[in-house]
């Protein structure tokens, strides 16, 4: 059964100007720098078909960034398999959807994260986690990419999980949106 | 001192820590050796620390944490004043920049 957090659905309809890209090898390694890489080229793809009127260099950079902490997640937590970006821009609203696998594990400690983090004020917690991950050395300021996003950039997030019973794995999708003003 | 990669280029001249590039490293261990060049500025307790991310094109969560943590600290030491020099021409600092104040009300910034 599919359990979803957040804003996880898709709105760009069919006329939005879409790529899809899949991270695919067995096995798949990637290292850190390919997150950059990879949303640095989304951001100046979809820049350039933004609607007239949108800041590019604004836009080149926030679709970078969203892409960035989200790839740099997906790359830290995977389990194995392949990762697929779908991204879409509609006028003004950019969506991405990032699919991997994570163990169940991670799933279960993601999901509690989740909950503590879509139940108060992106801006109100981000500056009390960072308080509190002041005060802790050992803290890897967990959820703090995430609160960031919707913080200061006013993203809109959403995960879809989706356990694979043939395999013990849980699909993870991860949505993402930006509207330009 | 100085820590340089073909990414980005980090300094201190007297009180002043310039950074330059773009910053993406994997989490606080990796940005450590960063964060120690910080607090050597700090451990000589000048009147004033300056740092100047006008040449900082990209900087990730984890290094934007990295500049709360060493505000956090600064702020524990009230005569310890604090400068942060941003670009309006680069988006990040705009959007993110202005936690740095919220954590510590008489931090300056200056976002030209």
């Amino acid at each position: 059964m599919t359990v979803t957090f957040g804003h996880a659905e898709l709105t760009n309809g069919p006329s939005a100007t879409t790529l899809h890209i899949t991270l695919a090898a067995e096995p798949l390694e990637l290292s850190w720098q390919h997150c950059g890489t990879t949303s640095d080229f989304l951001g100046d793809y979809f820049a350039k078909c933004c609607a007239k009127g949108v800041d590019q260099v604004d836009a080149r950079h926030s679709i970078g960034y969203l892409l960035n902490e989200i790839l740099e997640n997906a790359v830290k937590f995977r389990h194995d398999g392949n990762i697929e970006i779908s991204c879409s821009l509609d006028g003004n609203h950019f969506e991405s959807e990032i699919s991997n696998v994570i163990d169940p594990a991670t799933a279960e400690k993601f999901q509690e994260l989740l909950t503590e983090i879509l139940a108060r004020d992106p801006g109100e917690l981000l500056l009390e986690r960072i308080e509190a991950n002041a005060t802790d050395l050992d803290s890897s300021g967990s959820g703090l990419g995430l609160l960031t996003l919707m913080s200061d950039y006013d993203a809109k997030l959403g995960w879809r999980f989706t356990p694979d019973a043939s395999n013990g794995s849980v699909n993870l999708k991860t949505v993402a949106a930006l509207t330009f003003s | 001192m100085e820590i340089s990669t073909n990414d980005y280029r980090v300094w201190a001249e007297g009180s002043k820590i310039h950074y330059e590039g773009t910053m993406r490293l994997s989490g606080t261990e990796a940005y450590a050796p960063i964060l120690e060049l910080m607090n050597n500025v700090l451990d000589s307790k000048p009147e004033e620390i300056v740092l100047d991310l006008t040449g900082l094109e990209f900087l990730n969560s984890s290094g934007i944490n990295l500049l709360a943590k060493f505000t956090i600290e600064i702020r524990k030491q009230p005569e310890i004043g604090v400068r942060v020099l941003g670009s309006k021409a680069i988006p990040w600092q705009s959007k993110s920049l202005r936690n740095l104040q919220r954590l510590h009300k008489s931090l300056e910034l200056q976002i030209n």
